[in-house]
């Protein structure tokens, strides 16, 4: 019966190999004429902290519901510890952990109403109940407050009260969806202490964010751009492999008119606001200090200053997008 | 299908209901505020319509048919007029609906043989209280002519019509009797559409639901954990309802258990469909009340439940047959009111379980659909 | 002041965004409305006529065909079937497929003939007591008329001259809807039903949603006003509700041919001042309540039980108990509606509806000031 059951057909996923968490191997999602992730494919190893990022709508919440198996794949097939997401989806969500961007708490249920929904969900039985309630009471700080409702959390204990929810069970592998939205830089931080205490105990991290400081934490990092990947590798890789044009941090009184003035400029390839301060792409032309000199000369701003800095993911970041798009014809 | 987890579903749900503190009162008072609304609004026999008599005779006679229509029970004298200009303003102020007009010389001219136009005027701007009072107000003046002719001596005794209009089932025309079966039938289906659509939107807009299947919860299980509290808290405003009805309204119960049960399950179900549909089209706990309201509106005009399909125009009439409330109303009132049988009301039961087959199943599959997508 | 016009426009203008993007809102304050109007209008008549009636002529005889042709010949009756057993009776009103049937035993005839009181049984099914009580007041109108005329006919048989004693013929006249057309009666109270409807549904929800999805705090950290956030958060809706009226005002009079006889300006007056005292309402279920979906049930409800029951729009409120007579008094639709069938039916203007508009203006200025300080208390 076609009209109750939709299920497309796919060729299963070759094995992954061992040591492979996540082993995606060319998969797609349309929604109607939108493909929303283009043949993907690529490997999470065990224990690593991947860093999936890309800009809003490139597929990266499409990319972990697959992974999850909440959504079929339209093409391509995936493996997640192993076994095949589309044929074997709830065997996948049994092992796995996944925390939201929107934390989904029942926030009309307390903290341990919560921890007690979750427990049972995951089949924890009474003993192994209270050891890691115990542990998660304790991790998010919230010994002493479990009677409390959801709703009057704060951000940041709901946050981690959610990767409590999310890791109940024990998960080998946990899949956090922008974990840190929201969510003030301390708390940012101690959040990510959290995250390297787990990855330390052997768990697998795939993270997606768009702080791009956070994506020096992780282990490995993968680029998602309208469905693509356009670069994976550890942090290091992709900027030694994908970066080679010089960055500078310029200073400036005006910012305002120094961005305007340097995006009119031929010469300066790209330039963008990174915090408070202007970041330039020169190019790798050579010459780059000069050139840029010459270009704030010609901007006419007294009290600009720039100084040549190693480039960060960001500055990666925004440069593999911009080259995308202009490859794309996309302005 | 794990009925642990099931079990932990239907825990959250009740619990999450328990702590809106404004939410439960109302599920529990709603069905007998509109128990109690319905019941004494909706058909409430007309009586005491408010009368002006304007009497220019002053005799015997036209205090005689003013006695007759007070003595009906129908009107309500609430003023003598002398002149016929003030009935247009107690008509227009509201004061008065009638107007009786016993015209001067009204029982000479009687006397010496003459036809007299006995004059009532109805306000026809209340159409049904227009309709009513102009059926009575003719049968006051027919029974009225009877008596007097007979009284003359001059027809002694004789023949005649002696109709007794008996209404069967409801003989005090309670419109609580004709209510009650079908309030029923409005609960469950508000209780497991509107209340638990909004549950489950709630649920996506918090991004709880998305958080769920990416637990081992089936969808099965979900669609379980969530359809049993609402249909235990329908059951419960169910029994409510009858048990107002039963021992504050006394509304007598003719029918057969089991019928009854039969046919509200079926509705039951298609009234689960329909929740399942309206939360998967809406975003938002907004939207899916919007969409409710859509479906709600028709539903109460079209099926029968306040105004009598057989007065619709024709060409409005074959809509009603899209309403599965028409069916289930069927059922329930014949069932109630006149204990009818299967031997009545198959055809209601076969639409009743099309219905529920089709916008169950197209719930389950959009569901499952929405789900997978 | 300037600054304070921009700061409600800006509200204002949210909001209208709100309701641009999501189409199904907007679906529903357009298309609802009409669908109402228009299904309301069609499908909701008091009307009531061609009542399925079956035949059980036992007797059949000239007088027994008679009295039955006044039955066929009534607009509230229509013969579906003439049955020959009280059982084919019976099963019809199981199935539903008679109302009413009409059973004449043998004798009938005879007993006319002797000068005895014919029996004539009329079982009318009360599972729908509206139609049932029509149906008793037209079978008793019925048949004493055709009383009268057998007894008529016997005394002229008779030698008798009973023109001689004169008579007294009710001749009925029915005022403002000679036709008691239901349009008529129903469009003018329908403005009321879908206003508060609409209205009430969507304030309901306002302040409470915006509390929900934690856009609210943004809000009162910024520098409006919370008055300010009331007026511009209403106003959409007050324009909305108006061009409602407007429109429903002109199906009714173009499409409907309700007439609309008196005077528009007290028309116009009743409508806003019932618009306000709607959104009021809407308003302060949304300050109080626990949470959305609270705030939507208690819209539903207070939209339809008060507006559509106790308002008076479709069902006669003289004979329900006193203690609804005094709730329906709470709700403003009871004077709207009043006000509205006496403008447009029986040409009311502004002194006649005073008691009315007086009432209104009121409830709007006592509502309104509950309904901020509850708002201003929930921010």
């Amino acid at each position: 019966m076609s009209f109750f059951k939709r299920k497309i057909e796919l060729e299963p996923p070759a094995p992954s190999a061992p040591g492979v968490a996540v082993s995606v191997q060319g998969l797609s999602k349309r929604f109607g004429d939108f493909v929303a992730v283009d043949g993907v494919s690529f490997e999470v190893g065990a224990g690593e902290i991947f860093g999936f990022l890309g800009p809003n709508g490139s597929g990266k919440t499409t990319t972990i519901r697959m992974l999850c198996g909440t959504i079929a794949p339209s093409g391509g097939g995936a493996r997640v510890l192993g076994l095949d997401v589309a044929g074997d989806a709830e065997a996948v969500r049994a092992r796995i952990g996944y925390m939201s961007q929107k934390f989904s708490l029942f926030e009309d249920l307390t903290v341990d109403e919560n921890l007690r929904f979750y427990g049972g969900v995951y089949g924890l039985d009474g003993e192994r109940f209270a050891a890691r309630r115990e542990y998660i009471l304790k991790m998010a700080d919230l010994v002493g407050r479990e009677g409390e409702l959801a709703r009057n959390l704060s951000v940041g204990w709901k946050q981690r009260l959610a990767l409590g929810c999310a890791i109940i069970h024990e998960p080998e592998l946990v899949f956090l969806d922008e974990p840190t939205s929201g969510v003030d830089p301390l708390a940012r931080k101690d959040f990510w202490e959290l995250l390297y205490e787990l990855a330390a105990s052997g768990v697998t991290l795939f993270v997606t964010t768009h702080y791009m400081d956070e994506a020096a934490n992780c282990s490995r990092l993968a680029f998602i751009y309208r469905g693509d990947i356009i670069a994976i590798g550890t942090p290091e890789d992709i900027r030694v492999r994908e970066m080679h044009d010089e960055i500078f941090e310029v200073e400036s009184s005006d910012v305002d008119a120094i961005l305007t003035a340097l995006e009119a400029d031929e010469d300066v390839q790209e330039v963008y606001l990174s915090g408070a301060l202007l970041h330039v792409n020169m190019g790798s032309g050579g010459n780059a200090a000069e050139r840029l000199d010459a270009a704030i000369v010609r901007a006419d701003l007294p009290g600009t200053s720039a100084t040549s800095i190693e480039p960060s993911i960001e500055d990666v970041f925004v440069h593999l997008v911009t080259r995308e798009r202009s490859e794309r014809g996309v302005i | 299908m794990n009925l642990r987890r099931i079990g932990l579903l239907m825990w959250k749900e009740v619990l999450q209901l328990s702590r809106d503190k404004m939410m439960l009162p109302l599920i529990f008072l709603m069905p007998v505020m509109q128990l109690i609304m319905f019941g004494y609004v909706v058909g409430a026999d007309v009586t005491n319509i408010r009368t002006v008599i304007v009497d220019q005779d002053h005799t015997v006679m036209s205090r005689d048919i003013t006695e007759a229509f007070s003595a009906s029970g129908y009107f309500k004298i609430v003023d003598r007029l002398d002149s016929e200009d003030d009935v247009q303003p107690a008509i227009d102020e509201g004061t008065a609906m009638v107007a009786v007009l016993l015209p001067p010389g009204m029982e000479r001219d009687i006397a010496s043989g003459e036809q007299v136009p006995l004059e009532v005027i109805v306000d026809g701007s209340d159409s049904k209280t227009a309709s009513v009072a102009s059926g009575y107000a003719a049968q006051v003046v027919a029974s009225y002519e009877r008596e007097r002719l007979t009284a003359l001596g001059a027809v002694p005794d004789g023949p005649g019509i002696d109709a007794r209009v008996r209404v069967l089932f409801n003989p005090s025309l309670r419109s609580v009797n004709a209510m009650i079966p079908g309030l029923v039938a409005m609960i469950l289906m508000l209780s497991v559409s509107a209340i638990m659509s909004q549950a489950v939107v709630r649920e996506r807009e918090r991004g709880t639901l998305e958080q769920l299947f990416v637990t081992p919860i089936g969808r099965a299980e979900y669609v379980i954990g969530k359809v049993v509290p609402y249909v235990g808290i329908a059951i419960i405003q169910t029994l409510s309802v009858m048990v107002v009805g039963v021992l504050w309204f006394q509304v007598p119960f003719y029918g057969t258990a089991w019928i009854m049960a039969l046919g509200l399950l079926l509705f039951l179900f298609t009234g689960i469909g329909q929740g399942l549909i309206i939360s998967m089209i809406s975003n938002t706990r907004h939207q899916a009340q919007q969409t409710t309201m859509f479906i709600l509106i028709p539903t109460m005009v079209l099926s029968g439940f306040i105004f009598p399909i057989e007065s619709m125009p024709a060409a409005i009439q074959p809509l009603t047959y899209f309403i599965p409330m028409r069916y289930i109303l069927v059922i329930a009132r014949s069932n109630a009111m006149k204990g009818a049988g299967m031997s009545a009301l198959w055809p209601q039961f076969v639409a009743m379980a099309v219905f529920a087959i089709v916008v169950f199943g197209f719930g389950i599959s959009r569901f499952r659909k929405q789900l997978a997508d | 002041m300037m600054s304070l016009l921009r700061r409600i426009a800006a509200v204002t203008r949210k909001e209208f965004i709100h309701i641009r993007r999501d189409p199904r809102m907007l679906a529903s304050i357009l298309v609802l409305p009409v669908i109402q109007l228009l299904l309301f209008s069609y499908a909701i008549s008091f009307d009531v006529t061609d009542v399925p009636t079956v035949i059980l002529d036992q007797d059949r005889s000239a007088e027994s065909r008679d009295y039955l042709a006044s039955f066929e010949h009534s607009e509230f009756f229509r013969v579906v079937d003439h049955i020959e057993s009280d059982v084919e009776a019976d099963r019809a009103f199981d199935t539903g497929s008679a109302k009413v049937a009409v059973i004449i035993r043998p004798g009938f005839a005879d007993a006319i003939a002797r000068g005895d009181k014919a029996d004539v049984a009329v079982l009318i099914d009360g599972s729908e007591p509206n139609s049932a009580q029509l149906g008793r007041a037209y079978a008793s109108a019925l048949s004493s008329t055709q009383d009268r005329q057998i007894l008529v006919g016997w005394a002229e048989s008779r030698g008798m001259d009973v023109t001689s004693m004169g008579s007294l013929s009710p001749q009925i006249r029915t005022w403002y809807n000679p036709d008691r057309r239901s349009a008529d009666f129903l469009i003018p109270g329908l403005m009321v039903v879908i206003i508060m409807i609409v209205t009430i549904q969507q304030t309901a929800v306002s302040l409470v949603k915006e509390r929900d999805q934690g856009t609210f705090e943004q809000l009162t950290v910024s520098p409006i006003r919370r008055g300010e956030l009331m007026v511009g958060k209403v106003l959409p809706w007050l324009i909305l509700a108006f061009v409602e009226t407007a429109v429903i005002v002109a199906v009714g009079v173009l499409l409907f041919g309700v007439p609309l006889r008196g005077s528009v300006l007290a028309l116009a007056l009743g409508s806003v001042l019932f618009v306000f005292s709607s959104l009021a309402i809407g308003l302060l279920i949304s300050a109080r309540a626990s949470s959305v979906e609270f705030a939507n049930m208690a819209g539903l409800l207070v939209s339809f039980l008060p507006g559509f029951m106790l308002s008076g729009f479709a069902f006669s409120l003289e004979s329900i108990p006193p203690a609804l007579q005094f709730i329906s008094y709470l709700f403003p639709g009871r004077y709207m509606v009043v006000i509205a069938r006496s403008v447009f039916l029986k040409g009311a203007d502004v002194a006649t509806v005073l008691p009315q508009l007086g009432a209104l203006l009121v409830y709007a200025l006592v509502s309104l000031t509950l309904a901020s300080f509850a708002y201003s208390r929930r921010l």
